[in-house]
């Protein structure tokens, strides 16, 4: 049925019941759920009710095992919440999942550094991190434009409505949606809007795509519950009409994430603003271009419509005016530094994270240099380290056998003409190179090592040892890498 | 003299103490470990959220850099109090769920009490997430230590590693994660839009001991006993270490300890100095050559070092090129030559029947009924061989089976072949078949014979 492979039922409704009748509300005792977890409510009904005062000798001692031990770590700022008395584990549990216990993170004991001791290079830096999103993104009025307006005729309209947004990573998709929303939100602040109700999901953030509901449902009330109750709920929400109902925002990021075989959560998401009641307005977040064509059904794409929007790959003028708006004034930066990772950047991916990330390590350089400014040598040697290719620097380091049997590999590849070769052939390889050499040969056994030794860094693809002779081996890295690696070195070895 | 006994036992148990539990010296590396220093420094002290991959072979000193970094940074008061740290494993956490459950109770999140977890894989993925949004530049930083990272690529949909590169790339509490793997490739594993989140530093650790003369002075570090003044030293930093007591660094209550060892100056003279002479005679550097050829890593030689200090005996108090190259003969040897040595003469002439097919037929695969026929032709006429009935030939030829001298064809047709009529093929080189036959001990003249030509 559909309850058997979703989430193992748990149903909080459930377990509520069972611990209001067992443990009369306000009891400090609990036990673990675990024994519990799969019983259906006729079960925990027969076990717990008619002997909630006479308990089995098993249930009393692991109760008071679990009393004893009753010091709960209590840390940070939900600790002011929490009364005197301790609170064991399962009502902690409770109280998360009604959303009465704000989740918090430990602070730290130091203040941190002080804005006015930071140097040049150090605000740069902190002004170029990703995380640090400007008020208005640059290179992207555009798709502002076409966002805000889909969205505020939506609210203004008081109708529901879908929208695709796609583009590769990197290219200011949710920066730009989310900056959409601030401005209405600033927009209703000030009463030129009609209020509205921002919810967002991210299909990576779950863990499974039904977990969808529990997320939105957690953002309209707070409460966690399980999938299939919050699925019903709003359900309810949706789609019985109810006055003062305001506009729904409802954003999903990593939409494919979100499409399983039977695409249920994406055809309720997708099918919910189609219901007049609903007043739901859907914003879909995804890299591919041709998803709904490729990935969704037809019900579901004909459910998406047809207002899309793509974001192109920024080229490198637009990155150059991203990285010097992040600068503002700042005088850190050379102007052909910024030019020069813009150009790399964008003739690769064109991602803003990677070239703000490579001007964020060209700073780093520039800091233990001791230089004041950033300047294109270390951009230079930035590009190199993070558009990184080791495996002629990982071949060279390799010991004289592992480079023989890479030789050995390569050579027997262009005796043999096929890409797959067998260990016996690259053996007899090996063979003839060390006695060319000079040098003593290794028995199989150890040769097999060597070849495990470089599968485990995929210099080779091999298979697993156990195939001994037979096994098969692939060159991961091109003949002319390890000719190179190993002739250049032969070179500076001889100067 | 029972006291040299004394210091020499002492002298033992202090270098295979150090081979082992030495767990945060590193050497060579200036330049990366400065650089992952200073990342984690950054992280801790700016609450600047970054991550990191350190890739090299496997025995390149990884986990020992990281070590070491943590180290040098825990003895920091500012470091410790500010920071969380979160070791994940790739070979334990073999899921996101695991995994999870493992950085709650680490974290000391809230709904985890006494290293119990509550709550559902969902929930628990929620909470984190929720936890870590609430945070900002004045939470702690965690610096979260992925090893075998490529492992944690496999898990299903990189759940977890996009939510904790995402938490970095944003502005919620300041996070670090670095990866450790031996995979040069790794990151072509990430998906794009981990990959895209991802800050692409990489820190490559390769083993610097590029040059022979390195690794010689590798091994008369490893060997030679340090003076007394630079054992306190490094008892002082460990104690230092002790004294912190810190969750963040699981290997130090087991660690190498040097204060609990004094040695006599005379001892200590007499030892480096016959050593170091031993180490230069051109019998132990050719030894050494011969494995610095074959592995440059620092876990080979220290596992080589560590046989060499088992042999240490009042009777033989100092280590000689004698049991130098007598121990490099173990690791040329080959294992598959022993084990041909120590089959009886009638899986031997089986094992030289086969050869005989082999090599006639190009490596064509065989079975029981090919080999059985080719030895019967040659026991017919031998003297010794004339009364072997073939169930006991079947025998030889199982023994060989399992001894995974011969393997079948495949593995699925077991059931349906009968096993007299399964092919095979053989695991051997015609030269090891050649050197057990040289090297068996009491070989009859007839095998030994028949071995150098398949005409009878």
């Amino acid at each position: 049925s559909r309850l058997a492979e979703g989430t193992p039922r748990r149903s909080i409704q459930l377990s509520n019941i069972v611990e209001q009748r067992v443990f009369k509300d306000n009891e400090i005792i609990s036990t673990p759920k675990r024994g519990r977890k799969t019983k259906s409510i006729e079960d925990a009904d027969a076990d717990y009710s008619p002997r909630s005062v006479q308990k089995t000798p098993t249930r009393t001692r692991r109760i008071s095992a679990t009393a004893k031990s009753t010091v709960t770590p209590i840390r940070g700022t939900a600790a002011t919440s929490a009364s005197a008395a301790p609170i064991t584990p399962s009502q902690k549990l409770k109280k998360i999942r009604a959303g009465e216990l704000s989740p918090s993170m430990q602070q730290r004991s130091g203040k941190p550094v002080d804005e006015s001791r930071k140097s040049q290079l150090q605000l740069a830096r902190e002004q170029l991190h990703v995380s640090v999103v400007p008020k208005s993104l640059p290179c992207r009025e555009k798709e502002f434009e076409n966002i805000y307006s889909f969205l505020e005729g939506k609210i203004q309209d008081q109708c529901g409505g879908c929208m695709y947004v796609s583009g590769v990573p990197g290219t200011g998709k949710t920066a730009t949606v989310t900056g959409v929303i601030r401005t209405l939100q600033r927009l209703v602040s000030q009463d030129k809007l009609a209020d509205f109700d921002f919810l967002e999901i991210n299909g990576m953030r779950l863990t499974e795509p039904r977990q969808a509901y529990v997320q939105i449902y957690k953002q309209l009330t707070g409460k966690t519950v399980s999938w299939e109750h919050a699925h019903t709920l709003l359900e309810k929400r949706f789609t019985t009409p109810a006055p003062r109902r305001v506009t729904t925002v409802l954003l999903v990021d990593e939409l494919d994430i979100l499409c399983n075989r039977r695409q249920d959560v994406v055809y309720n998401l997708l099918d919910w603003p189609t219901k007049s009641a609903a007043r739901l307005v859907v914003v879909t977040i995804a890299n591919t271009m041709d998803l709904p064509e490729r990935l969704l059904m037809g019900k579901v794409t004909s459910r998406l419509g047809l207002t899309r929007l793509t974001f192109q790959p920024y080229t490198h003028k637009q990155l150059q005016e991203i990285v010097t708006a992040r600068l503002g004034g700042s005088e850190a930066f050379k102007g052909e530094a910024v030019q020069l990772v813009a150009r790399k950047v964008a003739a690769v991916s064109g991602d803003a994270r990677r070239a703000l990330d490579i001007c964020r390590r060209a700073t780093e350089i520039a800091d233990t240099a001791r230089d004041k400014c950033v300047t294109m040598l270390h951009v230079q040697q930035a590009l190199g380290e993070m558009i990184a290719s080791a495996k002629v620097q990982a071949i060279k380091n390799c010991s004289r056998l592992e480079q023989i049997f890479l030789q050995a590999v390569a050579a027997e590849v262009t005796r043999t003409g096929v890409e797959e070769s067998t260990f016996m052939g690259v053996y007899t390889q090996v063979e003839t190179i060390a006695a060319f050499m000079g040098v003593s040969l290794p028995p199989p056994g150890r040769a097999l090592r060597l070849c495990a030794k470089l599968g485990a860094e995929r210099l080779i693809i091999s298979e697993h040892s156990r195939n001994d002779l037979f096994q098969k081996i692939l060159l991961n890295v091109s003949a002319d890498d390890i000719h190179y690696a190993l002739r250049v070195g032969e070179i500076a070895a001889a100067n | 003299m029972p006291e040299d006994a004394q210091e020499l036992r002492k002298a033992r148990r202090f270098l295979k103490e150090r081979l082992q539990r030495d767990y945060t010296t590193l050497r060579g590396y200036k330049e990366e470990r400065s650089n992952v220093r200073q990342l984690l420094q950054r992280t801790a002290e700016m609450g600047e959220s970054n991550s990191l991959l350190l890739i090299g072979p496997r025995g390149a000193g990884k986990t020992t850099l990281i070590n070491a970094v943590l180290t040098d940074l825990l003895v920091n008061r500012s470091f410790v109090d500010n920071t969380l740290i979160v070791h994940l494993d790739g070979n334990l956490h073999t899921d996101d769920r695991i995994a999870l459950k493992s950085i709650t109770v680490q974290m000391r999140l809230e709904n985890a009490a006494d290293g119990k977890v509550f709550g559902s894989f969902a929930e628990n993925l929620a909470f984190l997430l929720q936890c870590l949004k609430a945070g900002d530049k004045k939470s702690k930083s965690v610096v979260f230590i992925l090893e075998e990272f490529d492992l944690f690529c496999t898990h299903h949909n990189q759940t977890l590693l996009y939510n904790l590169f995402d938490v970095s790339q944003s502005a919620q509490a300041p996070i670090c994660v670095l990866g450790v793997t031996c995979r040069l490739d790794v990151i072509e594993l990430l998906e794009k839009r981990v990959k895209s989140r991802f800050s692409h530093r990489q820190v490559f650790l390769f083993p610097s001991a590029d040059q022979f003369e390195a690794y010689t002075k590798l091994c008369q570090e490893l060997l030679l006993i340090p003076s007394n003044s630079e054992l306190k030293a490094s008892a002082d930093r460990i104690d230092s270490l002790h004294l912190l007591k810190s969750e963040a660094l699981n290997f130090n209550r087991n660690h190498f300890d040097g204060v609990e060892y004094e040695f006599d100056n005379k001892f200590v003279e007499n030892w480096n100095k016959h050593h170091a002479k031993m180490l230069k005679s051109s019998q132990a550097q050719k030894t050494f050559q011969m494995l610095y050829d074959f592995d440059i890593s620092e876990a080979f030689l220290k596992n080589f070092i560590f046989r060499l200090v088992a042999q240490l005996k009042p009777d033989a108090p100092h280590i000689t090129v004698d049991q130098l190259t007598a121990l490099s003969a173990q690791y040329e040897g080959d294992d598959k030559i022993d084990m041909l040595c120590g089959l009886s003469v009638l899986e031997l002439c089986l094992i030289i029947a086969i050869k005989h097919h082999s090599e006639i037929y190009d490596r064509d695969p065989f079975n029981f009924e090919i080999v059985f026929a080719r030895f019967s032709k040659f026991a017919k006429i031998s003297t010794t061989m004339q009364s072997v009935e073939r169930s006991i030939v079947l025998k030889a030829f199982e023994h060989l089976r399992i001894g995974e001298l011969i393997m079948p064809l495949s593995n699925s047709g077991v059931g349906k072949v009968q096993k007299e009529f399964e092919m095979h093929k053989m695991a051997l080189t015609y030269g090891q078949i050649q050197q057990a036959v040289q090297r068996y001990q009491a070989l009859p003249t007839e095998v030994a014979q028949w071995a150098q030509s398949s005409l009878i």
